[in-house]
């Protein structure tokens, strides 16, 4: 009997500074709970202002990085995909934490732990896409969904338990997809880290090819889980619906951004060498993911659950950056999620900042009776509401047309001009449910009958927080820029 | 001097921010200094611009995104010279004629920024900032004909935004497509329109361009069958809406046509010649028959619009300068007529709060400067000679005729009709019996109503009897489009037929 080898790790190669941006979260979050411990009487502003601060530094430590390292015994890759996407995962945790701030009494907010979990979560999504590996990138993602799942459950109504439970059971299954996915691979090629299975891949000509294919339906499986590809997709609606307007908005940028760098990295391998059946498959999946959410978005009355179905049709075109799968289409990925997070952030804060205690005149909270004649009652909010909604239907010069005109520029440019011609057609489609609230709010005069607060949660951080991704939103002309530049400096030192 | 056209295009956007801070019952008096500033700024461009130049002028370029070639990129030539001045002209008119009471501050700041957007598409020369105020021109127009429309003006508005976003984002996949071919040619990305003049493109690419463009352009010019919407937006729109769709959005269309479809496409555009007109004839003979058929004022000339819409089509599609001249001078004409019908309508709307023909009758004895007016656009409206309407179309039907004399006669078909379903609604209401006894205490025009017409009457007759100032910058703006379309042609065939088209004894 053979025996193990014992395994020699070198210090050295833990390269330490790679995993500061985790460890800063982390430390945030303890730091959160160590509080807690000692006085148990202070406000939730605490606890939000040190999760920004944590935040903030992780994002200066992350800024810090200009090229490729490998670090944490090989196991964590820093790379511009890395760094980037660490990024906006970072910035858009930060923006999402100061929605907390509102004026109502919510039970999650109450709980410091909240707090912790939330930065536990941050680590987590930072871990995912810091590695090619895929045993961290569980570990990363598992760190993040539990967390989440029990931020969720904190809601204290029975839906956000409903919630968190279809979540908690379809994620679970995701985890094992992925378990089963990697187990093939590693059976395949005797490696889990994903640069090195490619090439064994390539060496090899593809043996034992059914076997691989299966490994990536198993795969397919478990990121379809997290990015709501159809048919994965059917706990978001469910699941948004449940949480906060604020936590639906999370959840609909920052996973979804973790789980594209992970099937970037995945279905790389696939792509690059041209592999017909994994291009077939992606490009079904793509194209169901855009259009079918889209069609059912288009008979919903709740804006909460509308904006639920329009994200998934949303992650859907920026997989198509992933199908695609040429330099300009991974800036274009970046483009658009970016995008996407400012105008999304704007859309689900406005929901929040409009949610009242109160729900019983109305199916749901967002139900868009409620926003009937808003411009008459509330013109400057009515105006904000408009904006967002303007940038999610692709109208120019606001911010999202920018992303979907440089994807669509990409598919045309990539050869895939079917693709492009659906994805205009779905914007199309797409254009008719966000008119659906202006309508609402700006052509219907409002039910006299029922009396509406709105602006009940506001405080003025939230405004500020949507006041900054209108600016953004509306001058997003002069970002894209700048914002290619940089993007397209960390895509090209990752080489995608 | 040098960036007197993004003053053009920003000064109303900037003044209906400012238009917030002003008092509700002053905004409309401040809506009308705007669009006359406005107004007097496009007369100055027309004195510094030089007459006998066909090409861009004024152009300035702003980088915006230059890895993938898009610039703020602005010009002038005569064919949007006047079309801007039309559309800072009309604005400033409806503003005068306005006679709606609710939510006056966000109908005027709306219309504002609508200026902002009409007056930008006729400027931009890079095609993703056509485009942006392509597409930004529907929102206030759905605000407007959505919250100050009739009954059923929620549908109107968003059937009118999704057949137009639907066909603008299809031309928006041809404008990627385009900008792509170019960067496969030389290495750079481009969406300057001047850039691509100087791309010469295969014939299946051309075929499918032209395609790609014309859903676009057709939906809103609107070309049969894209018209459905039409008739539902202006039957629910506000006076002021109608008048500025009717006299500046669908001229966006035609305008489209002739500044992209023509010079980057020249030998699909021959090709498609003849699909092209009869695409336009059927909206001639069949709109003005549906027109006959309208018992409502205001969709008479709703479908006389599709009519009129469709010679500027065939005016276009001759590809010869007095065709496409004639189209241009024509979407003028057709500006100014057409919202001063729309106007009139309104006027006694307000009053009665109907449109319905049988609802009037004898109208000339109790308001007669109002029938006299009526009169006179009507008159120009279906191309009276000495009349605005004339010229034009006279020049697009003579343009069209060195292409095919038959088609030529039926599309000339459409004078005789307006004139049938014009004069046919002009008797029922001004002539007879009064049938409803109310509309014996009918005012007739007042101040606010008549310093709104009577300057479109004096340009009716005016440019009617020496149209010679608009007509010679257009034409030369034509030949150079013209010149970019013969030399640009791929194939001999192309060429032939565009000279043959423009020469004097080149009718067959």
């Amino acid at each position: 009997m053979n025996s193990i080898p014992p395994i020699a790790i070198e210090f050295a190669s833990l390269n330490f500074p790679t995993i500061v941006p985790m460890i800063i979260a982390i430390v945030g979050a303890l730091v959160i709970l160590i509080i807690d411990l000692i006085n148990k009487n202070l406000d939730k502003s605490l606890y939000v202002m040190i999760a920004v601060l944590f935040l903030i530094i992780d994002l200066g430590v992350i800024i810090g990085f200009t090229s490729d390292v490998r670090g944490f015994f090989d196991l964590l890759l820093v790379d511009g995909i890395a760094i980037l996407s660490q990024g906006i995962i970072v910035l858009a945790s930060l923006f999402f934490v100061l929605t907390a701030m509102g004026k109502l009494r919510f039970q999650e907010y109450r709980y410091p732990e909240y707090f912790a979990l939330y930065l536990f979560m941050v680590a987590g999504f930072q871990f995912m896409v810091s590695s090619d590996s895929l045993i961290l990138i569980l570990v990363g993602l598992e760190t993040a969904s539990m967390a989440l799942y029990t931020i969720i459950a904190m809601h204290n109504r029975t839906n956000a338990l409903e919630a968190a439970i279809k979540y908690f059971t379809m994620g679970a299954l995701s985890t094992a997809f992925f378990a089963f996915g990697s187990l093939i691979f590693y059976a395949v090629t005797g490696t889990v880290e994903l640069g090195k299975v490619s090439e064994v891949l390539v060496a090899s000509n593809y043996e034992n090819y059914p076997l691989v294919l299966l490994g990536v339906i198993f795969m397919l499986g478990a990121l379809g889980f997290k990015l709501s590809l159809v048919p994965y997709h059917t706990w978001v609606a469910d699941v948004y619906e449940g949480s906060t307007a604020a936590l639906a908005g999370f959840l609909s940028i920052v996973p979804k951004m973790a789980a594209f760098v992970v099937a970037l990295r995945f279905f790389e391998i696939f792509i690059a060498s041209g592999d017909p059946f994994v291009e077939v498959i992606l490009y079904v999946t793509v194209v169901l993911t855009i259009t079918i959410p889209n069609i059912i978005a288009l008979l919903q009355n709740d804006i909460s659950r509308m904006l639920a179905y329009s994200s998934i049709s949303n992650a859907g075109f920026a997989m198509t950056a992933i199908l695609i799968g040429s330099t300009q289409a991974t800036q274009a990925l970046f483009l658009y999620w970016l995008m996407f997070l400012i105008t999304n952030l704007g859309a689900f804060s406005m929901l929040w900042i409009n949610r009242s205690k109160d729900s019983s005149s109305f199916s749901s909270d967002h139900a868009m009776e409620k926003y009937s004649g808003l411009i008459k009652k509330e013109p400057f909010s009515a105006l904000m509401m408009g904006l967002f909604l303007f940038s999610l239907a692709g109208i120019p010069p606001f911010a999202l047309f920018w992303g979907k005109l440089y994807l669509i520029g990409s598919a045309v440019n990539g050869g895939y001009l079917i693709l492009a011609l659906i994805m205009v057609l779905n914007s199309a489609i797409a254009g008719y449910y966000y008119l659906k609230p202006i309508v609402y709010m700006f052509l219907k005069d409002a039910n006299e009958e029922v009396e509406v607060k709105f602006l009940a949660n506001s405080t003025p951080v939230i405004k500020a927080v949507i006041g900054f991704c209108a600016v953004l939103v509306v001058f997003s002309i002069l970002l894209i820029e700048p914002l290619l530049e940089i993007i397209s400096y960390y895509v090209q030192i990752s080489g995608y | 001097m040098e960036y007197i056209l993004s003053i053009l295009i920003f000064f109303p956007a900037f003044a209906a921010i400012v238009g917030f801070l002003v008092k509700q019952d002053s905004i409309k008096a401040y809506g009308i200094c705007v669009t006359a500033m406005q107004f007097v700024l496009s007369l100055v461009l027309w004195m510094n611009f030089d007459v006998n130049e066909g090409q861009m002028q004024f152009t300035h370029i702003i980088p915006i995104i230059s890895s993938y070639g898009i610039n703020y990129h602005v010009g002038v030539d005569g064919i949007s010279l006047f079309l801007v001045i039309m559309t800072t002209f009309m604005t400033m008119i409806s503003l005068i004629g306005l006679s709606e009471k609710r939510d006056l501050k966000n109908l005027v700041i709306t219309v504002l920024f609508l200026e902002m957007t009409m007056v930008g598409v006729f400027l931009a020369l890079d095609a993703i900032i056509f485009y942006a105020f392509w597409e930004l021109s529907l929102v206030p127009m759905l605000y407007i004909i959505g919250a100050w429309g009739g009954k059923l003006r929620i549908y109107a508005s968003i059937k009118f935004f999704l057949y137009t976003f639907l066909g603008s984002l299809i031309m928006l996949v041809g404008m990627l497509y385009l900008a792509y071919v170019y960067y496969i040619t030389t290495g750079t990305y481009s969406f300057s329109l001047q850039d691509w003049n100087m791309m010469i493109l295969p014939f299946d690419m051309q075929f499918w361009l032209f395609i790609a463009f014309f859903c676009g352009f057709a939906v809103k010019v609107p070309m049969f069958p894209f018209h459905t919407w039409l008739p539902y937006a202006h039957g629910q729109a506000p006076t002021i809406g109608s008048v500025i769709l009717a006299a500046v959005l669908l001229k966006m269309g035609t305008y489209g046509f002739v500044r992209f479809s023509l010079p980057l496409f020249p030998d699909a555009s021959v090709y498609f010649t003849i699909p092209m007109a009869i695409l336009a004839l059927i909206a001639i003979v069949y709109t003005a028959m549906v027109a006959y058929a309208q018992e409502d004022m205001k969709q008479v000339i709703a479908y006389s619009s599709v009519s009129h819409m469709g010679v500027i089509i065939l005016g276009i599609f001759a590809l010869n300068v007095e065709g496409i001249g004639g189209a241009i001078f024509l979407m003028i004409s057709h500006g100014i007529v057409s919202g001063a019908l729309f106007m009139l309508v309104g006027v006694v709307y307000d009053r009665t709060h109907t449109k319905m023909i049988k609802d009037y009758g004898g109208i000339a004895r109790v308001m007669p400067k109002y029938a006299t007016i009526f009169a006179i656009m009507l008159m120009a409206s279906i191309g009276l000679p000495l009349t605005i309407g004339f010229v034009g179309e006279f020049l697009s039907l003579l343009g069209f005729f060195k292409v095919s004399a038959t088609l030529t006669l039926i599309a000339g078909l459409t004078i005789i009709f307006g004139a049938v379903y014009m004069l046919t609604m002009y008797k029922k209401v001004f002539f007879g019996p009064i049938k409803n006894e109310k509309n014996h205490e009918l005012k007739d025009l007042n101040k606010r109503e008549l310093s709104a017409l009577i300057p479109l009457v004096a340009l009716v007759v005016i440019l009617g009897v020496y149209p010679k100032p608009i007509l010679k910058p257009v034409e030369t703006s034509v030949n150079h489009v013209v010149e970019v379309m013969k030399i640009k042609a791929l194939e001999d065939k192309t060429r032939v037929e565009i000279l043959n088209r423009n020469s004097i004894e080149g009718a067959r």
